[in-house]
């Protein structure tokens, strides 16, 4: 068992930035991180092995990620880097698997800053060789400098489609066409007065466009992928119009040949920690859905649990280290570790930032928002869940047999049920059970919250000095110890 | 095919592994993953119900869809794990075997 001032889960640049600030404080740091290496989804770079000739683009940040993964080493600091928090046992105790590492961490304030991940849009095809989540290829690119194929296709819904597109570039493969969703060049003048609050981060973005349309890239917007195609791995894709309701037209369908189709749907925020810490969480389709409630000092609805950066609501790496230093600051008052007066100053100047980059962020929503839904992409034949992989086709034949909500079909056809845990379908799941009933996305009663948060070594529980959670019965988790 | 493009860095000296009998190159520091994909790889397995192929998709452990044995250890993420001088990895049907652990 550790003590500390302040845990924080997620290395990444709000959980940086929250250590950070809070040793200034002269706070105890827990900081926690499933990852090899400190950065999170934006601060990543090649191995230590790989050496480095000259600067380029791809290094664009480096100095700055430099500066903040000193706070790793920093005596304040213990850094926990391959340690997954998996539970919270108790309100302020973490429980945390890590090898013969794991064990619990107790402290007198947490800031979850767990990151986000790709949401995960089923179409016929997504589940070939080939077909790789943005997030996943800007991995390979920013931390191997490989890029599994030499002409890419990228489809999807968000910012990020052009960063990876003019990234492809940039890395010398071939860019078949960009396939954005949302009628972005529509909507683009309405947008453009929120997205002049922060015109360094606009300027960024129009540079990627621009990059795109001098390499002659076909940028289709209002458009989504509605097929991968190939045996063994994919060897084109096929869009079509979509329009705001969710409707796609198969009849206008463009086909482009690729051998790599990088797909990216926007981000979903890892709330599944905070579900199990019991707070509060609301729902916001625009910002990535299930989103914690938080109040003016990022405490959620758990006393001294904090919440900060993309966990909370898609928003960005300026964003995310905002809020960071705002929630260990935050901290730091509710455990008298900075006076009042002291804090407001520190608290003042970060607000105002926020309030910018806030309103940046509500642009790039309202520019971006997606359609209704994603549920025309899907023929009966598509793999929904890809661990138990269940087809649109079974969940329909559960649903005329009587089966309806989240929990019943999950238990039926075992969707969800996988290694992923769900995070890979149960988005999908509560959609289709939304269209079906005619509700909101946000009404559907999703399966409860379990521990373990993330998939474990089993192992690693054998280290825990408290006894293992009830688990579900599904062979892919991690069992119940018998003592 | 894949690419390996060499903006500014230095790979070092590649060592090798084996895939299936055959012999990978892999560079110090590369995920397991990255070294099957910069073989040219695209299927690391095929799926426990119907065969289907799969590889790498998210990239960054949260899928578990890149499941390889590695030295006689079944189940674990190629996305998540460092070649090894040396390392024996099979791929094909490991989506059977439950309680696969790290
Ligand atoms: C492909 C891609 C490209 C992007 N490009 C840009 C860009 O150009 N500009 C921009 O502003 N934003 C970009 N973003 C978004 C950017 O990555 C995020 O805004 C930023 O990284 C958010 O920081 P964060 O600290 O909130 O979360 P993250 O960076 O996601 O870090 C969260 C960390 O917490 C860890 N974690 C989560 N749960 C647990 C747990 N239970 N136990 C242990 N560890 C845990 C995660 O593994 C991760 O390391 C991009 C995102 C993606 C996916
Ligand atoms: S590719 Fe998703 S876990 Fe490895």
């Amino acid at each position: 068992m550790m003590r500390v001032d302040l845990a924080v889960v997620g290395a990444g640049p709000a959980g940086l930035a929250a250590a950070a600030e809070a040793v200034t404080h002269g706070m105890t740091v827990a900081l926690i991180d499933d990852n090899a290496r400190p950065g999170g989804q934006y601060f990543r770079h090649v191995p230590p092995s790989f050496r480095r000739t000259a600067a380029t683009a791809f290094d664009k940040d480096r100095a700055r990620a430099e500066a903040l993964f000193a706070i790793t080493r920093h005596p304040q600091v213990t850094y926990l880097p391959e340690a997954t928090v998996w539970d919270v046992p108790e309100p302020l105790t973490l429980a945390v698997a890590a090898g013969p590492r794991s064990g619990q961490v107790e402290a007198g304030a947490i800031v979850v800053a767990a990151g986000a991940h790709d949401r995960p849009v089923p179409f016929p095809g997504w589940t070939l060789p080939g077909v790789v989540s943005a997030g996943g290829v800007q991995n390979l690119i920013k931390g191997f400098r490989l890029v599994p194929g030499t002409r890419a296709a990228v489809a999807g819904n968000g910012p990020l489609l052009f960063l990876i597109g003019a990234s492809l570039l940039r890395a010398g493969v071939a860019v078949a066409a960009v396939v954005e969703a949302a009628p972005i060049d529509r909507r683009l003048p309405a947008a453009l007065p929120q997205l002049l609050a922060a015109p360094e981060i606009l300027q960024q973005a129009l540079d990627y466009r621009w990059a795109l349309l001098r390499a002659g890239v076909p940028v289709l917007t209002g458009w989504a992928p509605v097929n991968a195609e190939g045996e063994d791995a994919v060897r084109a894709v096929q869009a079509a119009p979509i329009a705001e309701d969710g409707s796609v037209d198969r009849a206008r369908a463009r086909s482009f040949d690729c051998d790599l189709l990088v797909v990216g749907f926007g981000l979903v925020p890892s709330v599944e920690l905070l579900r199990l810490a019991g707070a509060g969480l609301r729902f916001d389709r625009r910002r990535g859905g299930w989103l914690p409630e938080r109040d003016e000092a990022l405490e959620t609805t758990r006393r001294n649990i904090f919440a900060a950066g993309d966990g909370t609501g898609i928003g960005g790496v300026e964003l995310a280290l905002i809020e960071g230093r705002r929630a260990a600051v935050e901290a730091a008052v509710q455990l008298s570790r900075i006076a009042p007066f002291a804090a407001d100053e520190i608290r003042a100047g970060l607000r105002r930032r926020w309030k910018r980059l806030d309103r940046f962020r509500r642009g790039i929503e309202a520019l971006f928002a997606p359609p209704k839904d994603f549920l025309a992409l899907q023929t009966p034949q598509t793999v929904l869940c890809r661990c138990e992989e269940v087809t649109r086709q079974e969940i329909e034949e559960r649903r005329a047999e009587g089966f309806r909500g989240a929990v019943q079909l999950k238990s039926t056809t075992r969707m969800g049920m996988g290694r992923c845990q769900g995070r890979n379908c149960m988005a999908t799941l509560a959609a289709l059970v939304a269209a079906d009933s005619g509700a909101s996305e946000s009404a559907v009663a999703l399966p409860k919250a379990r521990a373990p948060a993330r998939p474990i070594p089993i192992g690693d529980l054998l280290h825990e000095t408290i006894p293992p959670p009830d688990l579900p019965a599904d062979p892919h988790l991690p069992r119940k110890r018998r003592t | 095919m894949t690419h390996r493009f060499d903006a500014g860095i230095d790979r070092g000296t590649a060592f090798t592994i084996t895939v299936d009998d055959a012999a990978v190159r892999a560079f110090p520091g590369e995920s397991v993953a990255a070294a099957l994909l910069g073989d040219g790889r695209r299927a690391f397995r095929r799926t426990a119900r119907t065969g289907a192929p799969r590889s790498l998709y998210c990239g960054m452990g949260v899928c578990w869809d890149c499941l390889v044995t590695i030295d006689g250890r079944s189940g674990l993420r190629a996305c998540m794990t460092e070649a090894q001088p040396g390392m024996r990895v099979l791929t094909g049907r490991t989506g059977l075997e439950p309680e696969a652990g790290r």
